[in-house]
Parts: structure tokens; sequence; C-alpha cells
């Protein structure tokens, strides 16, 4: 990938010394600066950049007004406002005024580097995601079950899941936000349901809230770990996951995802459990 | 919970539905209600994280989602659910939930959604990730929705 190239917007030499040296460090291309309006639009229109970080309060016009000038410019220039106030009504209109991302001063360098990869990178993004997410699932299943049941599965072979497909019994989904947002889910027979949640409760369950506790639990520990290691590889992610909720009936079909997703079955001790998961592209 | 997470979501459906070709969109009714919904038909579950952390289960009887996915394929005939109608069903609640939460984020209360995840079946129980749950009972066209709410600590 080229070098990202940056115009930074501050009245502040201060504030331009600190962000260009945060920006150069972290192998972006700072390409200019300005600190008024007349200076946005002829720095803009001279570098064409990526992106602009801007200061809201600047003399003689604000953040918001040189943003619209910056877009007028070149409406897929991303702008990043970068200042002291941060309150409910400035977010507010930055987003009003197509603002990508909003960072506090003093400026934290991993906060500043991880919003702009976060709001640049999106097409790498989604193919390293892509690439690693499933193994790192498998991974969570895995290190899951034996760290909780004390016991060993091995998966058969995986395939993407993209076409209906019958529930076995029981189904934990569990929804995931971030950069990219999808599910994770898993579903195995009432009869696994029950033996799991027996191996995770280490005894009995004594009635059916208690069980689904347990089986929510492990999904919430398995999609949780999960997206942790892929934050830790990609601070720019910023996975998290929602709380889980289960289904249960009969003959119960789960719908193919509009998107790709990869499923996998774990033969366990309990019996089979099949997992899977998948990202979409965001727009 | 307060009704503050509710009112969201009746407007997103509000704006949402007659865009889709339906010529009424009206609120029949709210309610607090179990953690369990047993349903015949199809339920379709949305994770939203952000200053609000939780669970969206819309649940629609079989009828009613083969006439909805009708309707939002220009009338074409749906005599079965099949993956086109689960299709539009599924890109459905992706906007009443994604514009439930641009509701959320006009009220200073940010937060993202997940992909939803379509279900349908017989007798479908849905065990909902909190102990508090908000029914909200709407309709399009006659048309019966419920859209289910549960969020953490609210």
């Amino acid at each position: 990938m080229d070098k990202v190239r940056i115009v930074i917007v501050d009245d502040s030499a201060f504030s331009i010394a600190f962000i260009r040296n945060i920006l150069e460090e972290n192998g972006f291309e700072v390409v200019g600066e300005a600190g008024n309006l007349d200076e946005v639009k002829k720095v803009v229109e001279e570098t064409k950049p990526n992106l602009v970080t801007m200061d809201m309060t600047l003399p003689g016009t604000d953040g918001l007004e040189c943003t619209r000038a910056v877009h007028k410019i070149d409406k897929n220039i991303k702008v990043i406002v970068v200042s002291s106030m941060m309150d409910e009504e400035i977010i507010h209109q930055a987003r009003e005024n197509d603002v990508s991302a909003y960072v506090q001063k003093p400026v934290d360098a991993d906060e500043l580097v991880t919003a702009i990869n976060r709001i640049l990178a999106t097409k790498e993004l989604y193919e390293f995601l892509n690439r690693e997410y499933f193994p790192v699932f498998k991974e969570g299943l895995l290190d899951s079950a034996n760290r909780m049941t004390k016991t060993r599965l091995t998966f058969q072979e995986e395939y993407p899941f993209n076409k209906e497909h019958s529930s076995a019994g029981l189904t934990v989904i569990v929804g995931i936000i971030g950069k990219f947002s999808g599910r994770m889910l898993i579903d195995m027979s009432k009869e696994t349901a029950h033996k799991l949640a027996a191996a995770l409760l280490r005894r009995d369950s004594r009635n059916a809230d208690e069980m689904m506790a347990a089986l929510s639990e492990f999904a919430n520990i398995i999609s949780g770990n999960a997206c942790s290691v892929l934050n830790r590889e990609n601070k720019a992610l910023g996975l998290r996951v929602a709380p889980p909720s289960i289904f249960y009936g009969e003959e119960v079909h789960i719908s193919a995802p509009e998107f790709g997703t990869m499923s996998v079955v774990a033969e366990t001790d309990f019996g089979e459990i099949l997992l899977n998961a998948g990202f979409k592209r965001g727009e | 919970m307060d009704v503050k997470y509710v009112n969201p979501f009746i407007e997103a459906f509000s704006i949402v539905m007659p865009q889709l070709g339906f010529s009424t969109a009206k609120k029949v009714g709210i309610g607090a209600r179990k953690r369990e919904i047993v349903s015949s038909g199809v339920v379709i579950v949305l994770g939203i994280i952000g200053e609000i952390r939780g669970n969206i289960v819309y649940v629609i009887d079989f009828e009613s989602a083969k006439k909805i996915a009708s309707t939002m394929m220009m009338g074409m005939p749906v005599p079965e659910l099949d993956e086109m109608a689960q299709s539009a069903l599924s890109e459905l609640t992706n906007m009443l939930t994604a514009n439930a939460a641009t509701c959320f984020s006009n009220v200073g209360i940010t937060a993202d959604i997940s992909t939803p995840t379509l279900l349908y079946g017989n007798n479908l129980t849905v065990k909902m990730s909190s102990e508090k749950v908000l029914s909200v009972k709407l309709e399009a066209d006659s048309i019966p929705i419920e859209i289910n709410i549960s969020f953490e600590n609210n």
C-alpha cells in the first residue's frame, strides 16, 4: 500500500509538530499544514491528501467550516477532528459534517493511529480479517472446551456456510460489532447441550435456565476470546460481542447469511458442536 | 427499562416501512415480557453494542413473514418462505435496526449493530440475553411484527 498522505490543520505550532511526529513515526506522510480557511483550501487543493486532521478552534473560522471546504474539493478526503473540546454537541455537529472520527487532545498516539487505520484501511483490513478469523474462532472453541470441560475435541473439515441449515436442536447466537459486523453461532443437539452444560457446571444442571446460562457463557467466552485475539492482531478491528441469545424448537432452520461465513463441526465427548462465524464487508 | 430505549424502534418502523411499499405503519402496543419468547414462525436476532448493549429480536409468524416479503418484492407472490423471502426479511430488520441506531445517535446514544441472523421453526423458543425484555407490537398494513428489546443495565 502507498503511504497515506495527510494534511494537518491546526493553529498551534506545537500541536502541528506534535501530530506530525506521531504521524511520521507511524509511517504516514505529512504533505501539508494549514491554520486558517484560506490555507486549508490552498493546501488541500494542491496536495490532494487522503486524510486531514482538523482542529476545531481556528482563527476566523472553525473545524466544521474547514471540513466542508475540504469536502467541496474532494468528498473522498477523510477528516479526523483532533481537538481539545469534546462534548455531545460538537460530536453531533462533526457527524453531520461527515467527519470520520474524533480524537481528543492531548493526542494519544495509539488512538490517533488506530483511528486513521480504521478509516483508511477498510479493504486491506477486511482481507486480513477474512484470512485470520476462522482459525481464531476454532482455537477459541478448542481452548474454551479444553479449559472449561477438561476435554479435547477434534475438528472435521471446515466449509463455507452458504445455504440454509437445519439446527440440530439448540443454537446460541452472538452478534459481533466493530469495524466490521458479523456473528458467531454454535449449534448442537439438545442431548449434547445437556451433556456440555453438565461438564461446564461439573454436575447436572438443575433446570433449563441453569443449562442455558452455562451455554451462554460458553459462547460468550469463545467469541469474546476470539475477538480479543483478532483485536490484538489489529487494533483497528475494534471487535466487540453482544450478549448471547439462545434459540430452540421444532425443525428450526437457520437461514443462509447474506455474507460469507465458515462452519466447522467439532467432535466432542458430548457430541457434535457446529461452529459458524463470519463478517460482512462494510459499506 | 426506560421507554426512551423503545421510541427509536417505533420511529424507525414509521420511517422505513413506507419506503418499502407499506401504506400504513403503526404501533399497537408496548409491554414488558418474560425473557422467554415462544413463537411459530420467523425470528431474527441482531446484537447492538455501544452506550447500550443487548439484543433485538424480531418475531413474525409464517403468514405475515410471507406477506411482508411479498410487499417488499413489489407484490410478487411468496407462497414459500424461500431464500429470497428470507433475504428480504433479514434486510428489513437490518434497515429497521440501523435506522433505530441512527435515532439513538440523534439523542446522544451511540450504538452499532451486528448482522442479522434469521431462524424459523415451530414452537421456536428464544431466550433473550437479559431478564428485562420490552416487547413492541407493530403493524404495517395490518400485518403484525413484534420487536423484542433487551438491553443490559437499563
